[in-house]
């Protein structure tokens, strides 16, 4: 039974946010509001003052404890705690490197972890994965599609191998076309399109078996407004209408705030930062002036290029 | 589908075997015709002082194989070597001036060498064979008949008819050709050499367009989305090895009618099949099967489509050189000729020599069909390993 979204954002009170942040003066300091230094005992103290955690009551869709994950003994992810609400779309904030792909990568079943637990609608991620991932649905950031395919094709080709046949099939690519807006060039080879519509394409794929969780690794990287507009537009009708709950990653900061409820950021492998999306904004303003999403999130994870990263 | 609308591996497993075997289907049919229909144009000076060289020269001409253009009976040898490189002759053939008496074996010169043969450099040492075999029987023809006419009083007066000891005109040879399972009326042609030697080298083409889509699907994150579908290993391996195999079988079979069928149309013999069609489905499956866990191989252990094209690729050449499929193997040396045994392209080769010249069967072609299918297992297991180890599968 799903609860609904309205009841669910009372049960959601931040905690911890009380402590009035302080200005260093010998940190860089953007816009008159706090400021950190790259890797100081100051910055880890504020963040630790600042600290925001989304509480939730009951029990979360998804569940992260103690997460662990690193690559050639470099960790990408340390200590990742992390709880998203059913039925929410969370924005997966976080520079280059933070470890986003990677978090994406272990709760789809695509990498192994190396320690911690990750329950995922009361099922444990090790043990019952098959399960968890037929109610998944993942769409990368790149084309994840074959481009000498026509887009109906590749629905076909995905739909086949999300077991889907006949009828079911049929109604399951119609509702896809649909949502994507592909009627017009759905029989069209998918190397012929725009950046646009291969996005849309690669969205319309994602939701072929009708996922209870979506993740969407940058959906709409390199694309015109317009599309960007119908994209953003089509996450929120499908958290709307089918209570999907989203995992939303991306760099523009005006698509998380435009679409999310809750907004975790991830900073060198670890979330520093998790709450309801108008609690940050508010309280963040109050606390230190930061009147922008773009502006707290540059605070917290440092103003430095991650190119060398 | 995805093949089909892939031009390059269109033009790679398709039309470069198919323009392969038309073309050296019709280039060739003359290495393995009786008589050939181009002759061999020999430069030739007659500076015979006598008239033997007359009838040697129209029973050469005789042969078909030679096409002789005389030039000036003064003309020196410098500036025969010079007409000859200046246009292009593969032989100059100098009738020296003691030939008569040398056939008579009486006059001036009598004892010395009559002929002089000028070969051009690029010619082969098999046509040199050819024309120096030709030259000797026609010489030793000539000479036997001349003994023949000297001694014409002492046969007579032995009451023997020297008619009976003269050379037969005709070669004395009778050669047949020896297949399994007893006598085959077809020779061979350069179309039943040819199809298995370019369908085997096309069949392990198949890398380019596999590694295409296997890389394509790694570097576009379509290999993630499948992953995060739970679509097993398994499913990964055997849905990319079906369809190629699917792929293979569609060239066999296209290959064999382009021999049949488009090869005669082209004025070359047509391609003939074997007796048994199981064994030629046998050593295809083991061809094909082979190819493929090669080619993913390479396709696994490249990190892009250049890398995957240019290794594949050069790999192909040096199996299909080694293999016996570029050079017949027959003329290679020993030490080569057991090298050649390595590379799975020459075992597939001699696989398909079996059913299309050999007249073989699946008996013939099993041992063969097996080492190609262990080869397979041993890519397709390193291929396992290798994503494994890379977590990508």
């Amino acid at each position: 039974m799903r609860i609904p979204k309205q009841l669910l954002f009372f049960a959601f009170l931040p905690v911890h946010i009380s402590h009035k942040t302080t200005c260093y003066s010998n940190d860089i300091d953007i816009q008159g509001g706090f400021s950190y230094t790259p890797d100081t005992p100051q910055r880890e103290s504020v963040r630790k003052r600042f600290s925001l955690e989304l509480v939730i009551c009951g029990a979360p869709l998804i569940d992260i404890k103690h997460l662990y994950k690193s690559y050639d003994k470099k960790p990408v992810l340390a200590d990742v705690n992390l709880s998203v609400r059913r039925g929410s779309v969370m924005g997966l904030l976080g520079p280059n490197g933070a470890g986003k792909t990677t978090l994406i990568a272990i709760l789809t079943g695509i990498i192994s972890k190396d320690s911690g637990a990750i329950t995922v609608d009361g099922m444990d991620l090790d043990r019952e994965l098959r399960s968890i991932q037929s109610k998944c649905s993942y769409i990368p950031q790149s084309f994840a599609f074959y481009p000498r395919l026509t887009a109906r094709e590749n629905l076909e080709y995905f739909g086949a191998l999300w077991g889907m046949k006949g009828k079911k099939l049929q109604e399951r690519m119609e509702f896809c076309i649909d949502i994507g807006s592909m009627q017009n060039f759905v029989n069209k080879r998918v190397d012929k399109f725009s950046g646009g519509m291969k996005r849309r394409l690669n969205l319309a794929i994602g939701l072929l078996n009708d996922p209870e969780i979506l993740y969407l690794d940058e959906p709409t990287v390199g694309v015109d407004t317009q599309s960007r507009g119908y994209i953003l537009e089509t996450i929120k009708k499908i958290n709307r209408d089918r209570q999907t709950t989203i995992i939303y990653t991306s760099h523009y900061m005006d698509e998380i705030e435009q679409v999310s409820d809750d907004i975790a950021v991830i900073n060198e492998g670890k979330i520093i930062l998790h709450d309801n999306k108008k609690a940050i904004l508010t309280r963040a303003g109050d606390a230190c002036g930061h009147r922008t999403l773009e502006e707290l999130f540059l605070k917290l994870t440092d103003i430095r290029l991650r190119d060398e990263d | 589908m995805l093949i089909i609308r892939d031009i390059h591996a269109v033009t790679v497993l398709f039309i470069m075997p198919a323009v392969f075997i038309l073309i050296m289907s019709v280039a060739m049919r003359d290495l393995f015709a009786l008589h050939g229909t181009v002759a061999i144009e020999v430069l030739a000076v007659n500076q015979d002082a006598g008239k033997r060289s007359g009838a040697f020269l129209k029973a050469m001409e005789e042969l078909s194989t030679f096409k002789f253009q005389f030039i000036e009976k003064a003309t020196d040898s410098e500036s025969i070597r010079e007409q000859m490189l200046s246009r292009d002759y593969k032989f100059a053939l100098i009738i020296r001036q003691n030939f008569s008496a040398f056939v008579d074996k009486k006059g001036k010169g009598k004892d010395e060498r009559p002929l002089e043969l000028l070969v051009n450099p690029t010619v082969n040492v098999q046509t040199q064979m050819v024309l120096k075999s030709a030259l000797d029987g026609k010489l030793t023809k000539l000479r036997w008949d001349a003994f023949i006419d000297r001694i014409d009083r002492l046969l007579a007066v032995a009451g023997i008819d020297k008619k009976k000891l003269k050379a037969a005109e005709e070669s004395p040879i009778e050669v047949n050709y020896v297949y399994k399972g007893g006598r085959y009326d077809k020779i061979p042609s350069a179309v039943q050499q040819s199809v298995p030697a370019w369908l085997v080298f096309s069949m392990f083409f198949i890398v380019i367009p596999i590694s295409n889509t296997f890389i394509s699907e790694r570097e576009q994150g379509t290999l993630m989305r499948l992953k995060s579908m739970n679509v097993s290993r398994g499913y990964l391996i055997l849905g990319k090895m079906i369809p190629y195999l699917i792929i293979n079988a569609i060239q066999v079979i296209i290959m064999i009618a382009i021999g049949m069928y488009v090869v005669p149309l082209c004025g070359g013999t047509a391609l003939t099949l074997g007796k048994s069609l199981r064994g030629l489905m046998l050593i295809a499956a083991a061809v094909s099967f082979s190819a493929i866990s090669m080619a993913l191989f390479i396709a696994s252990a490249a990190r892009t489509t250049e890398q995957a094209t240019t290794i594949g690729g050069v790999l192909n050449i040096i199996f299909g050189a080694l293999g016996g499929l570029m050079i017949p193997k027959f003329v290679m040396p020993g030490f080569m000729q057991e090298i050649a045994d390595i590379s799975p392209m020459s075992w597939g080769l001699e696989g398909f020599l079996d059913i299309f010249l050999r007249n073989g069967g699946v008996s013939d072609v099993l041992t063969k069909s097996l080492a190609l299918f262990v080869f397979g297992i041993g890519m397709l297991t390193l291929t396992i390993l290798l994503l494994r180890k890379r977590k990508e599968v």
